[in-house]
């Protein structure tokens, strides 16, 4: 399965969207100006993610996990590399931050962050499929990215496709990178491209 | 029987129910039109506010600051579906509560809050919020980041202070050799060319050279006295008027070559002070010579004395090159140079301005500097409290009554070093002593021992290869003939320490190289019992 030029850019827009209203929370929050952009969007099957994101990220990582359920179901997770994640902390809070390990505050701090980016991305893909999506309580892990990955994998009926989402956070002149990664059925995944294009169709 | 709940809901109500009560957490619920529906004995505890009068209330009016806090939104979003989590650092704290904190008092407690929707067979039916009271963490990593803060301070301040101390190491390096090469040079010159024309003014520039050598190394000791707390001050009631003239004596001839004039202005009441006269001349004259260093030909240093209250105020300006604004603050400082490149136009250790400063602060007094910037001249303030009681004054300085005669002393002087052994001969036999020398030890035993030379001073070195001064004197002590010779120490080790040590091994003097033979000559004198007598 692959995304046509077409529909990556759709999907894009659609994001960047939604991330526009992510970012402009964040900046309240924070009172720093912050920008959400989405560069890229790729689809993977599940098992092959890790190696593609391994590419990118070779350290442990922080990432928030959030289960969503209802007409659409799957997992979603913002994937950070935990240098990312403290950089971003520092930034958003102006306070140096400690390993995450033991920053309970930047541990809390990056859990909101990837609460709010990944609302604004499921409610974005609900919206679209005027469908209501329900989530879970969103749950920080600091692991390996296989690890995490793994976790996904196992517990998971049927062929499972991961729409990975790249994104990059841009405050006080420094860019942090990170990954929305959102498992999801086929059947989910088909229907949501579909509806993606349905989207690039009605608008001018 | 009926107390066994019959259904699912009565079931998971029971659980809820005990969930709320025995959480150490803040639970409460809404319906859809938020109003609050249950409100746990947590939040009974912390708010003040009891359930009986929270519930049926509308969340907003309950708390109508979370309107004002825009957190509304968040309600409005979890009733479609989204969870929140609201972190302290974001947001301080979800519910205005008090806190009494052990060593702050009664503070905001900060929360940590997850507001989520409430759903029955996926339809939201309300919210659920959470709220965790994280003060005591947010309190101990604002103590630990303080901690961190403080630490990276510290090692900040000691690269610093470590890297002034390899600058200055560098720049100590430079000032002890440029007076070397002048004297090393002219040395040589006048070695391979005796009859040299210019042979005097060889001499001079080694004196002079040598003079500055010995003028920088006597900074570095005083320094190293004042670090450690050893510099004692000789404290006499004088005129503080007489200090300064007699610096700007000093000093005059450099202003003249310099085409620099110095006017001076003195209090007509004599103001008198406390204070050891040697080391306020040194701070004062020190003062004088970086104004008249500092400044460019053909400018003016003004000296200003005057009785301000109970506080003498020297005012030294000039119109020379000024102190820069960043460098100002450090101007006192040990090691600190405003320019401390190899390029730099004026030599000196930066040390100067530091001793002014520890003399000054050790009488009691203060130094500030002035200066509206680079090339805008500088102003020295220096005060001192006038004196309210009369000193007596101390004995006469051995250095004054050292003008003696030797004549038929017979010394022993013990010195590996020939250029050193033979200046104290000579030296010595211009004062009439019949003199012997010896480079070891084990000679100068020979020589009393042996040769049975009756010497009435021994004059040793301590630094020798072998057997040092320390050890000799021990050996000297311990013989039965030699045992009641007085002996002088002569030594390169100038500290206090050395001085005491010298004393414990058997010495009855300690004199610093390099020494002037007056004062070895006095000090010989008065060993031997010789009254010190005009020539």
């Amino acid at each position: 399965m692959k995304l046509t030029a077409v529909q990556e850019d759709a999907l894009i827009e659609l994001l960047n969207i939604g991330f526009g209203r992510a970012a402009s929370s964040l900046s309240q929050l924070t009172g720093h100006r912050v920008l959400l952009e989405v560069p890229h969007v790729t689809i993977h099957p599940i098992d092959e993610v890790t190696a593609s994101l391994e590419r990118v990220i070779l350290t442990d990582v922080a990432s928030v996990h959030q289960i969503f359920s209802g007409a659409v179901s799957g997992d979603a997770l913002l994937i950070l590399d935990q240098a990312g994640a403290s950089m971003l902390k520092e930034l958003l809070t102006n306070e140096p931050a400690l390993p995450l390990s033991i920053d309970a505050s930047a541990r809390e701090v990056i859990t909101e962050i990837g609460n709010i980016l990944l609302n604004a991305c499921l409610g974005t893909f609900g919206n679209l499929l005027k469908v209501q999506v329900s989530f879970s309580v969103p749950q920080l892990s600091l692991e390996s990215l296989a690890a995490i990955l793994e976790s996904l994998r196992v517990n998971q009926e049927g062929v499972k496709y991961a729409l990975v989402v790249h994104a990059g956070f841009k405050l006080r002149d420094t860019e942090v990178r990170g990954f929305l990664v959102i498992v999801l059925s086929v059947a989910s995944l088909d229907r949501l491209i579909r509806a993606v294009e349905d989207w690039e169709q009605r608008v001018p | 029987m009926s107390t066994i709940p019959q259904s699912d809901e009565l079931l998971a109500k029971g659980l809820l129910r005990w969930f709320e009560d025995l959480s150490d957490r803040g639970i409460f619920t809404t319906d859809q039109s938020l109003t609050v529906r249950s409100w746990n004995p947590w939040l009974e505890a912390h708010t003040g506010i009891p359930a009986g009068q929270a519930v049926g209330k509308p969340l907003l009016e309950l708390y109508p600051s979370l309107s004002n806090r825009r957190l509304d939104s968040y309600y409005r979003n979890a009733l479609a579906g989204e969870v929140h989590v609201l972190s302290e650092r974001f947001h301080k704290f979800l519910l205005p509560i008090g806190r009494n904190v052990p060593s702050l008092g009664t503070i905001e407690m900060a929360q940590s809050a997850r507001i989520a929707p409430l759903s029955v067979d996926g339809d939201v039916v309300g919210t659920i919020t959470v709220i965790e009271d994280v003060t005591e963490r947010v309190v101990s990593e604002r103590e630990l980041r303080n901690q961190i803060a403080a630490s990276e301070r510290a090692r900040s301040i000691a690269e610093e202070a470590s890297r002034l101390k390899d600058d200055f190491l560098a720049t100590l390096s430079h000032e002890i050799r440029t007076p070397l090469n002048a004297v090393l040079g002219w040395a040589r010159i006048l070695r391979t060319q005796p009859r040299l024309k210019s042979r005097t003014r060889g001499l001079e520039v080694i004196e002079r050279n040598a003079a500055s050598q010995l003028r920088l190394v006597e900074d570095l000791l005083d320094m190293a006295r004042v670090m450690s707390g050893k510099l004692r001050l000789d404290l006499k009631t004088l005129q503080i008027e007489d200090v300064v003239q007699a610096a700007i004596d000093v000093v005059t001839p450099a202003a003249a070559a310099k085409n620099i004039e110095i006017s001076a202005s003195f209090d007509k009441g004599r103001p008198a002070v406390n204070a050891d006269p040697d080391r306020l001349q040194q701070a004062i004259w020190n003062l004088m010579a970086n104004a008249v260093k500092f400044t460019e030909p053909g400018g003016r240093v003004d000296v200003q004395l005057s009785k301000v209250g109970s506080t003498v105020e020297l005012i030294v300006r000039d119109t020379g090159q000024g102190i820069s604004r960043e460098f100002l603050p450090y101007l006192f400082d040990r090691f600190r140079q405003a320019d401390a490149s190899a390029s730099r136009r004026h030599g000196g250790l930066g040390l100067g301005l530091a001793l002014v400063r520890q003399i000054v602060e050790l009488h009691g007094g203060s130094i500030e500097a002035e200066s509206a910037g680079v090339d805008r001249g500088s102003t020295f303030f220096l005060r001192l409290p006038v004196a309210s009681s009369k000193l007596e004054p101390k004995g006469v300085d051995a250095r004054r009554s050292s003008l003696v005669t030797l004549k038929g002393v017979a010394l022993l002087v013990v010195d590996d070093n020939d250029d050193g052994r033979e200046m104290l001969v000579t030296a010595l036999r211009q004062y009439g002593a019949k003199v012997k020398s010896v480079a070891t030890a084990r000679e100068a035993l020979d020589v009393l021992l042996e040769s049975h030379f009756a010497a009435d001073v021994l004059i040793s070195d301590v630094g020798m290869p072998n057997t040092d001064g320390y050890e000799f004197i021990r050996q000297i002590r311990a013989n039965a003939v030699t045992r009641d010779i007085p002996a002088i120490a002569v030594t390169a080790y100038a500290n206090p320490e050395d001085r005491i040590q010298a004393v414990v091994a058997g010495y009855q003097a300690h004199l610093a190289k390099p020494v002037d033979p007056s004062v070895i000559a006095a000090s010989v004198a008065s060993l031997v019992g010789t009254k010190p007598t005009l020539r």
